[in-house]
């Protein structure tokens, strides 16, 4: 009697499974089909959406945010966050600014500037946090208030005149490829080396193992401390890559640079199915959730729907998706700590 | 010295934890190609012994050789590179991961570049899943394998490397006995292929079936180990139980009412315990007495209304009582005291007075604010009553030892006003003294007409203390006892079987 009983129970199980399975793809399908949905809603709502000069606009301005998200992305995988990616770019920005500015043929590295200042702000907030064990959201509200601060001092305040900045800069953010923006090109080209990277690189594989089960990682050896230090270093690398294009599209560099781009980049990642509580999403999912987000604010701007229903708009998107989230995360929890009876 | 068929040998090994000797100068060897169990009572000493062969733990004293060769290993990793695995009954896999990856997580194969290389991983992956006849897809995730499922692919993960002693802690405690059977084939055919098998088991029926020698821990020390084909379940537990009762304090009285104070029917939770019925009167202490996993911890919970029972019926003095959450079972006069009491039932940074108030803030304010004069003066009878030793009502919880700690936890739960007190573990952990005097309130306690469920690991104790003792194995009531009736063996014996004496009698 009691195998019959047992076998009844395996087969419900059995099913759950198979569901249990298939929830993170479907998860990022759900992604996907949401940012569909706006599309044919916004199609409606304005005439002037649905055409390649629009959707040009569309693109360019989920770009740069796709790259920050990215950036967020791989911290959030580790079951971290990180509040500091707009002063990163802030002072990033403002260095490569000053950079430029002084030395105005140095070319291309100045992008390099760009990179190596956001890994060095990376690695201060990874040591904090994994040597230092201070929980990230602590650690990385206090590197986001100094990395600002610090910008404000170095800048006494003073914007930096897009006058002064190498003409090769300015002009770069004007390039296109077949008519495609640049930068439009970059940030899909960053998108899928780090998908690719994120698939097929050990170490970033670790980031995900760190982030699913940080105290299976200590069995298994992983060092989750390096790995949580290396998703901080890229997270600010690709922040300052991120800054050295905003400096070339915006011109004109104040000491406000790339400040709220925290909340928006993590309302991307999260809206694309990257799970706060770490372990699971993908960068995909990070790129689908800045071209909503940048989805909502244009077709609302043609919409001509006022302000204030952009920010309500994204807090819905935001709280949705973190609650399909809090529930795939219980089911999955759930299942792998049944039966410890 | 060391046998040349020697796998694992353990000498003179001895751990101390605060004032526990956990485990006391143990020795025994587990030869090559074997699988050997290790059997003990909760708290035995088998845990620990496991932490300090796979380098969790350090040993005090004592060496660990390994084909003959001293080792001595710093983390589990490095276990690991000498052929040492453990796989524990709480999974230690990535759930979000798929099985390929599980398995060679930290050891991928890679190419010219650093790359994973995913058609070899997963290829190897079917190989060695295949090999041990384990019928899982590689690219599913590891959160959607039932449990049994979960534990192969820590076997195959701990295959992958050059393995020549796999651990496994109460491999079979969560799977059906399908599932289990699925495992000894597995483990069969390891030893088959020379690995030794360490395997530690409360079911004696399966440590017979498939050990080849077995090596019975109580107390932290090493009793016996014996070649299977010598052994018996009544050898076994024979060996296993027989230790001291620690208490200054002795029972004289018992004055058991007639009036029911808790009526527990047909309580069950799947997966946890089903079909729990009893009752216990004013006056009485009910020692509730199972082996860790047996289910009692969850079956006083859910009388506490923490995991609300799927069906069943919970009495308070006769009134039928849902327990959907603590706050109607605390209204209702039944206090829990749980086994973690630091992380569960103290605030450690806060005063002595504090803590005794917890569960009567409500009571004690006014017009929801607290005044601290008032809770001292509430808590200062209970803290003489209970004789907790602390400089003053302020000094905070955190900085008195663990039997006052117990204490103040129990001054807590009293302060409610109880009519049914469940006590889970009550003295693990603390010293002889502090015991005998928790002992002693217990017992005062029960005198002065509360229902007391006794939850307790401690045979002696347990035997001491209780009017009847109930017996929990794998989630159901198998066996009842008076207390004075009760030997150790019966107790260790109805424990560990799968069936009670009730069942075997009939």
């Amino acid at each position: 009697m009691n195998n019959t009983k047992r076998g009844k129970q395996s087969l419900a199980q059995g099913l759950a499974n198979r569901l249990s399975r298939n929830t993170l793809r479907l998860r990022l399908i759900s992604v996907f089909l949401s940012f569909l949905v706006l599309f044919v809603v916004f199609s409606f709502t304005s005439e002037n959406f649905f055409n390649f000069q629009n959707l040009k606009v569309i693109a360019f301005n989920a770009s740069l945010l796709t790259i920050v998200a990215c950036a967020s992305a791989i911290v959030v995988l580790t079951r971290n966050l990180d509040l500091s990616v707009g002063s990163i770019l802030g002072l990033a920005g403002y260095l490569v600014a000053k950079f430029a500015t002084a030395f105005p043929h140095s070319g291309p590295m100045i992008i390099f500037i760009g990179i190596a200042v956001g890994i060095v702000l990376g690695l201060l907030n990874g040591l904090a946090i994994a040597y230092g064990k201070i929980p990230s959201i602590v650690a990385t509200l206090g590197t986001m208030a100094i990395y600002r601060g610090l910008t404000i001092i170095i800048g006494r305040g003073i914007e930096v005149p897009s006058g002064n900045l190498p003409q090769w800069m300015i002009r770069s953010a004007d390039l296109t490829i077949f008519n495609v923006p640049l930068v439009v090109v970059l940030a899909i080209v960053v998108v899928f080396i780090l998908a690719f990277l994120l698939n097929n690189l050990p170490i970033f594989r670790r980031v995900y193992a760190v982030g699913s089960n940080p105290e299976a990682a200590v069995f298994y050896g992983l060092r989750s401390r390096r790995v949580v230090l290396f998703a901080y270093a890229v997270c600010g690398g690709l922040c300052g890559l991120a800054s050295f294009l905003y400096v070339s599209r915006v011109g004109t560099i104040t000491v406000n640079l790339g400040r709220g781009w925290e909340t928006t980049a993590l309302a991307a990642v999260v809206i694309g199915g990257v799970s706060m509580t770490g372990g699971s999403g993908n960068i995909i999912g990070a790129f689908l959730g800045a071209l909503i987000l940048s989805t909502i604010d244009n077709g609302l701007v043609l919409a001509r729907a006022p302000e204030f229903w952009r920010m309500f708009i994204q807090g819905l998107a935001i709280v949705g998706a973190v609650l399909l989230d809090a529930m795939i995360e219980r089911r999955i929890q759930s299942i792998f700590k049944r039966g410890r009876m | 010295m060391a046998n040349e068929n020697d796998r694992l040998t353990v000498r003179a090994i001895s751990k101390r934890f605060g004032p526990v000797l956990a485990v006391n100068n143990v020795s025994f060897s587990v030869r090559k190609g074997t699988i050997h169990g290790l059997v003990g009572e909760n708290g035995a000493g088998k845990s620990t012994l496991v932490k300090i062969i796979t380098g969790l733990e350090k040993p005090d004293d004592g060496e660990i050789l390994l084909d003959g060769k001293a080792v001595r290993f710093v983390t589990p990793i490095e276990a690991r590179g000498y052929g040492i695995t453990a796989v524990y009954q709480d999974p230690k896999l990535f759930p979000h991961i798929d099985v390929g990856e599980n398995i060679f997580m930290g050891i991928y194969p890679r190419n010219a570049l650093g790359l994973v290389k995913k058609r070899r991983m997963y290829g190897e992956a079917k190989r060695l899943l295949e090999d041990l006849s384990i019928d899982i897809d590689p690219h599913a995730l590891i959160a959607g394998l039932s449990v049994a499922e979960i534990q192969f692919v820590e076997i195959v993960r701990a295959i992958c490397a050059d393995m020549k002693l796999l651990i496994l802690d109460e491999p079979t405690a969560s799977l059906t006995p399908s599932e289990a059977d699925r495992l000894f084939a597995v483990a069969q055919a390891l030893k088959e292929n020379g690995t030794s098998i360490l395997f530690i088991s409360h079911r004696l029926e399966e440590v017979l079936k498939i050990t080849n020698a077995v090596t019975v821990l109580r107390d932290g020390c090493h009793v016996i180990t014996l070649p299977t084909s010598e052994l018996t379940e009544e050898i076994l537990v024979h060996h296993m139980v027989g230790r001291e009762l620690k208490t200054f304090f002795t029972r004289t009285t018992s004055n058991v009412h007639e009036k029911i104070v808790l009526e527990v029917k047909n309580l069950t939770l799947p997966g946890f315990f089903r079909n729990v019925s009893f009752k216990i009167r004013e006056g009485e202490i009910v020692g509730l007495m199972g082996l860790v996993g047996a289910g009692r911890t969850e079956i006083a919970e859910s009388i506490f209304g923490i995991r609300p029972p799927a069906s069943g019926e919970v009495y308070v003095s006769g009134e039928r009582i849902k327990p959907k959450n603590p706050n109607i079972m605390r209204s209702k006069g039944v206090a829990y005291i749980p086994e973690n009491r630091d992380e569960n039932g103290l605030i450690l940074a806060q005063g002595v007075a504090e803590n005794v108030c917890l569960t009567v803030l409500d009571s004690l304010s006014l017009l929801g604010f607290i005044s601290h004069r008032s809770e001292k003066t509430f808590a200062q009878p209970f803290v003489d009553d209970l004789e907790i030793k602390t400089e003053s009502l302020d000094t905070p919880v955190g900085r008195l030892s663990g039997g006052n700690r117990q204490k103040v936890v129990l001054a807590k739960w009293l302060a409610t006003k109880p009519r049914v007190l469940i006590l889970d573990e009550p003295t693990h952990g603390i010293d002889i003294s502090a015991k005998s005097q928790v002992h002693k309130r217990i017992f005062e306690l029960a005198a002065e007409g509360f229902a007391v469920l006794l939850i307790s690991s401690d045979l002696p104790e347990i035997m001491a203390m209780s009017d009847r003792i109930l017996v929990v194995s794998r989630g159901e009531i198998v066996d009842e006892f008076t207390g004075e009736s009760a030997t150790q063996e019966e107790l260790m014996t109805a424990a560990v079987s799968s069936r009670g004496r009730k069942d075997r009698n009939e």
